[in-house]
């Protein structure tokens, strides 16, 4: 079986495709961003080493811990709406008897469907302080609640990280909903059960056997939480001020708005590593041992 | 796996045959009007139609996103092609990026023959050695003397080369008002930030929005500060930028109070600092909002939406005797910038002549067509649109005017530009932000 | 298949199906949108039916830039794209979850990397490599970046799937005497057909909306993909809204046929891999 496993022709053919093409497509930059990071570089020019002295400067701009903060945010909202929605839609649609399942389950993916500059134009006119049917549904439920939803610092992140929660959760959704219905029937009496019993059973039984798709998921949105970019780009350009800046935003000012390319290479490398150590803590934290039916 | 993949394949045959029922329809539409996709090569086409077919392609980066934008480049496109019909131009969209494009560009040695910029990407190419310097053309094609007297500043740079064949001119900020919502609410054209206050109120309480703005777009709100900041100190934003002023000079804090009182007091619509330029005019446009903030290129289309009703006002000030004193003191002016060309172009040449050309046409086309006197160089063709009774009015002020600063895009200092328009949004945005909070932001700026 | 016996939940239905609406809302809001003209969308009617059907936004979109050569470009990208990434994904993934070598964590980890960056971090190197291979303005210019870019989040699917694949299968196989390319054609890849199905949506979808490597990559009008069309309408000032869209109407409408399409391609393979399985 070792050997049957083990083929070296075989793992080379399946595997050196993908690590070529992706060391030369994407992890050459990576390297260039960290090795960059170590310069003061317009981007153009040469370039004058000076060692950790963009990191240095790093660790005491406001602006680093304010989109340091913002990308943690948006993390933990996607996190927790995407997955839980997620969840709960894909263990209903699986388990349970409930008509139309299909439309249901093809609408819950549209938004997944449309690009991002569609869904933003749609929130931002949602989100309007005037106009805006946020506003008006609070309005009308007799709340005197209006906001400026993208204009107030306080809840501009917020408000952006719902927007990309919302346009996701379908993602989530249908990997989770392959997940529960690639388990096996017997396993899935939670399914059968009624009321908060069937909740109480899934979180028992049929959330543990998807943990490798969970693990995933988790990687997925957190990692696309901490560097979230077009979201703010297309809604608020960072803005009010600097308010919704995140790590890539700010590589993306000093690179290109600034002209400091080495310095935004530094906020770069910054989240590269931040990402990898969130990946492996996601992995160590849900249960590495291999899930056999 | 192969089943599933030829599946989809039949579905995109499908709908690329659906979008093979739309070209047809498309080339049909094609016939009546070219398409405006290849604005450059159809024009430059018919022009020279009996011409031999020796035509050098240059690639331009230009704006060409909007009926505005479009109309200068198709009319410049034009006219080259009567001009010069062995060229022929091949137009890349510029793209609304912060310079991001270009400087990508420029990274891969890859920059377009000709491209529109401004003063910050000068500087930074002008160092990178990718743009190329323009002195002797400006000479040998008399560019200095087809030049405004008043706008040769739009055209050397402070190294005293030229990089850019301008045609903006010199602009102005200006704070657009509704002459009729000002007199429905008995109110003068505010002279102090009192007077201003007490508009805000009133007009507060009659429902209407006092000013609108489009600060989700950052220029504006450096152009907003720098109106303010130029009642305290006639150098505003640009002597800061050329090191004359230092932000902690204490009209610079005042400036930025002035404008948290306002904007707490109601200035500006909800949601400001998030609004387009199209949301701000409709505003503006539609009798919703009593002033506005623009450059004077709004002119034209305030005055299509109000007729006489719009006018713009002189800054107020903090006193009715510093209100006078630097009445003609204007945030805004112009900057070196305009059609710059690369210094890998294989036609050095050529590609500056078509510049040079550009700029012309663009001046020219503003000036005839748009109802715009402020351009850099002297226009002899007749006016085709009148001139807007504001900008005679404007014209009738240039003259007086005593000083002038910098819109945020002819800022030479990046990181300063960067950290200004920052700062000056989150004035605007109403929240906690504090006039400390703003100079220590743009100090860290200027470090 | 489930049996079907459980009560109804009538607040739990609804939430559902709310859900849903709030879902297909977009659609309906942007077919709206695309009739309209820059006041209505902003100031007197954002949300509603148009007060005056606009068809002319949809001429204006078709006018402004070759709509079929884009919609072409898009298609041959966005194809080559999925394909390319999910045989390499597949591959990959199978190797790494299921083979025996030395590394293979290691390798995963390393692939995975390329989920958490963000293609502005790497623009100026990645067109600076797109260069020296002299890929500049062809379609591999983009196919490439994109597999590459893919990759790490397909195989990682691929992964999961393959780690729930009970050992006996290849053990079985093996001693029929397959070879390992045996086994993964006609063992695993069937019990896989799901996620190749939800995969082919995944990748077809961000090969079909991405924007920022076509901007920086492609400048030749010939090779332009639907997504840059967009750029013929965000002014520095003004923006046609209405038109703008429509040309997001035509770069929508094929995605949602084919995810329509797909998903059905991905309820099929699961029936039939749940009855293989069960």
């Amino acid at each position: 079986m070792n050997r049957f496993l083990g083929n070296k022709g075989a793992i080379a053919l399946f595997t050196l495709p993908t690590l070529l093409l992706f060391t030369v497509i994407v992890f050459w930059p990576i390297l260039q961003v960290f090795y960059r990071s170590m310069y003061e570089w317009d981007g153009l020019t040469v370039g004058q080493f000076i060692g950790l002295d963009n990191f240095a400067r790093m660790f005491g701009d406001r602006l680093f811990y304010t989109s340091l903060y913002n990308g943690l945010i948006f993390a933990a909202v996607l996190a927790v709406l995407q997955i839980g929605i997620g969840t709960i839609l894909a263990l209903t649609i699986a388990g349970t008897a409930v008509k139309g399942k299909k439309f249901l389950r093809i609408s819950y993916f549209i938004p997944v469907v449309l690009s991002v500059t569609v869904v933003c134009q749609l929130w931002l006119a949602m989100y309007n302080g005037e106009y805006g049917l946020i506003n008006k549904i609070f309005e009308v439920l007799g709340l005197s609640y209006r906001q400026d939803w993208l204009s107030d610092g306080k809840t501009a992140i917020y408000a952006i990280a719902i927007v990309n929660a919302w346009q996701y959760m379908g993602y989530h959704f249908a990997l989770l909903l392959a997940s529960a219905r690639s388990i096996p029937e017997q396993y899935l009496e939670a399914a059968r059960i009624d009321g908060a019993e069937r909740w109480k059973a899934h979180w028992k039984v049929t959330i543990p056997l998807m943990a490798e798709t969970y693990k995933f998921c988790f990687v997925l949105a957190i990692t696309g939480g901490l560097n979230a970019f077009a979201n703010m780009y297309i809604m608020t350009s960072g803005g009010p001020g600097t308010e919704t800046y995140t790590l890539t935003y700010m590589m993306y000012r000093s690179a290109f708005r600034v002209g400091e390319y080495g310095y935004g290479s530094a906020s770069a490398a910054f989240l590269v590593i931040e990402c990898l150590i969130v990946t492996f803590a996601i992995n160590k934290l849900i249960a590495r041992e291999r899930i056999v039916y | 796996m192969k089943k599933a993949l030829a599946l989809g394949m039949t579905g995109l045959m499908l709908s690329t045959a659906l979008a093979a029922c739309g070209s047809g329809n498309k080339e049909n539409q094609a016939s009546e009007s070219a398409p405006a996709s290849q604005p450059a090569s159809q024009a430059a086409g018919s022009a020279s139609a009996g011409a031999p077919a020796e035509k050098t392609k240059l690639r331009v980066y230009a704006q060409y996103s909007d009926d505005d934008t479009k109309g200068y480049y198709d009319y410049a496109v034009k006219e080259l092609a009567k001009e010069m019909p062995n060229v022929e131009l091949e137009l890349e969209i510029q793209a609304q990026d912060d310079g991001q494009k270009l400087k990508t560009y420029a990274a891969t040695g890859n920059l377009p023959d000709i491209f529109n910029t401004g003063l910050d990407q000068i500087n930074v190419f002008r160092k990178s050695n990718n743009i190329l310097q323009l002195d002797e053309y400006v000479d040998k094609f008399g560019f200095k003397d087809k030049m405004q007297p008043s706008t040769l500043n739009t055209l050397y740079t402070d190294d005293q080369h030229v990089y850019a064949f301008p045609y903006a001119g010199n602009e102005f900020m200006l704070i657009f008002y509704n002459k009729e919502l000002f007199q429905q609410n008995g109110l003068e054209v505010p002279k102090t930030f009192d007077d201003l206050k007490k508009a805000v109120d009133t007009f507060k309480g009659k429902g209407i929005t006092p000013m609108s703005i489009f600060a989700k777009e950052k220029w504006p709100d450096v152009g907003f500060y720098d109106m303010f900041a130029t009642r305290y100190n006639t150098g505003g934003i640009s002597a800061l930028d050329k090191g004359t002023a230092k932000i902690t000079d204490p009209g610079y804090k005042e400036a930025a109070q002035n404008i948290i009182d306002l904007v707490k007091a109601g200035l500006l619509a909800k949601g400001s600092t998030n609004m387009n330029y199209d949301q701000a005019a409709a505003l503006f446009h539609e009798g919703k909002a009593a002033m506005f903030i623009n450059g004077q290129w709004e002119i034209e289309a305030s005055t299509k939406a109000l007729g006489d009703k719009a006018g713009y006002m002189y800054y107020p000030a903090s006193d009715a005797a510093t209100y006078e004193k630097n009445k003609f003191a204007f945030s805004g002016g112009g900057t070196p910038g305009g059609f710059a060309v690369s210094a890998n172009t294989k036609n050095k040449d050529l590609a500056a002549e078509v510049a040079s050309l550009l700029a012309l046409k663009y001046a020219e086309f503003k000036y005839t067509e748009k109802g715009s006197p402020i351009v850099s160089t002297k226009v002899d063709k007749p006016v085709v649109k009148a001139f807007d009774p504001m900008m005679e009015t404007l014209a009738k002020d240039i003259p007086n005017i005593t000083s002038t600063t910098a819109f945020a895009w002819g800022l030479s200092n990046a990181k300063f530009k960067a950290a200004i328009e920052d700062a000056s949004q989150n004035l605007l945005s109403g929240s906690s932000y504090t006039a400390d909070q703003f100079i220590e932001d743009v100090a860290a700026g200027l470090k | 298949m489930l049996k079907r016996i459980r009560k109804k939940q009538p607040v739990f239905q609804l939430f559902l199906w709310v859900y849903a609406l709030i879902s297909l809302y977009p659609l309906v809001w942007m077919l709206f949108y695309s009739l309209k003209d820059n006041n209505e969308i902003f100031v007197t009617n954002p949300f509603g039916f148009p007060t005056h059907l606009r068809f002319e936004n949809y001429r204006a979109a078709m006018s402004q830039f070759n709509v079929p050569q884009y919609f072409l470009n898009s298609v041959l990208v966005s194809v080559a794209t999925v394909v390319g990434t999910i045989a390499l994904a597949i591959m990959f993934a199978y190797s790494v979850a299921r083979l025996r070598w030395k590394g293979k964590t290691a390798a995963q980890m390393y692939v995975v990397i390329g989920m958490f960056v963000p293609v502005q971090v790497i623009m100026i190197p990645l067109a600076i490599l797109v260069r020296d291979f002299h890929l500049t303005n062809t379609y591999l210019s983009l196919i490439l970046p994109y597999i590459a870019f893919n990759v790490s989040f397909a195989s990682m699917v691929f992964y999961g799937f393959f780690r729930t694949i009970p050992n006996d299968l290849e053990e079985s196989a093996c001693i029929d005497g397959a070879t390992i390319y045996q086994t993964f054609r006609i063992v695993m890849l069937p019990l896989v057909k799901p996620s190749i199905a939800t995969m082919v949506i995944f990748v077809f979808l961000a090969a079909w909306n991405e924007f920022p490597i076509a901007l920086m990559l492609i400048s030749k009008e010939t090779l332009k993909t639907l997504p840059l069309g967009l750029l013929f309408f965000q002014g520095q000032f003004t923006t046609d809204w209405g038109a703008m869209g429509a040309a997001m109407m035509i770069a929508s409408l094929p995605t949602v046929l084919i995810y329509v399409f797909f998903s059905e391609q991905v309820e099929k393979a699961m029936t039939v891999g749940s009855a293989v399985k069960g």
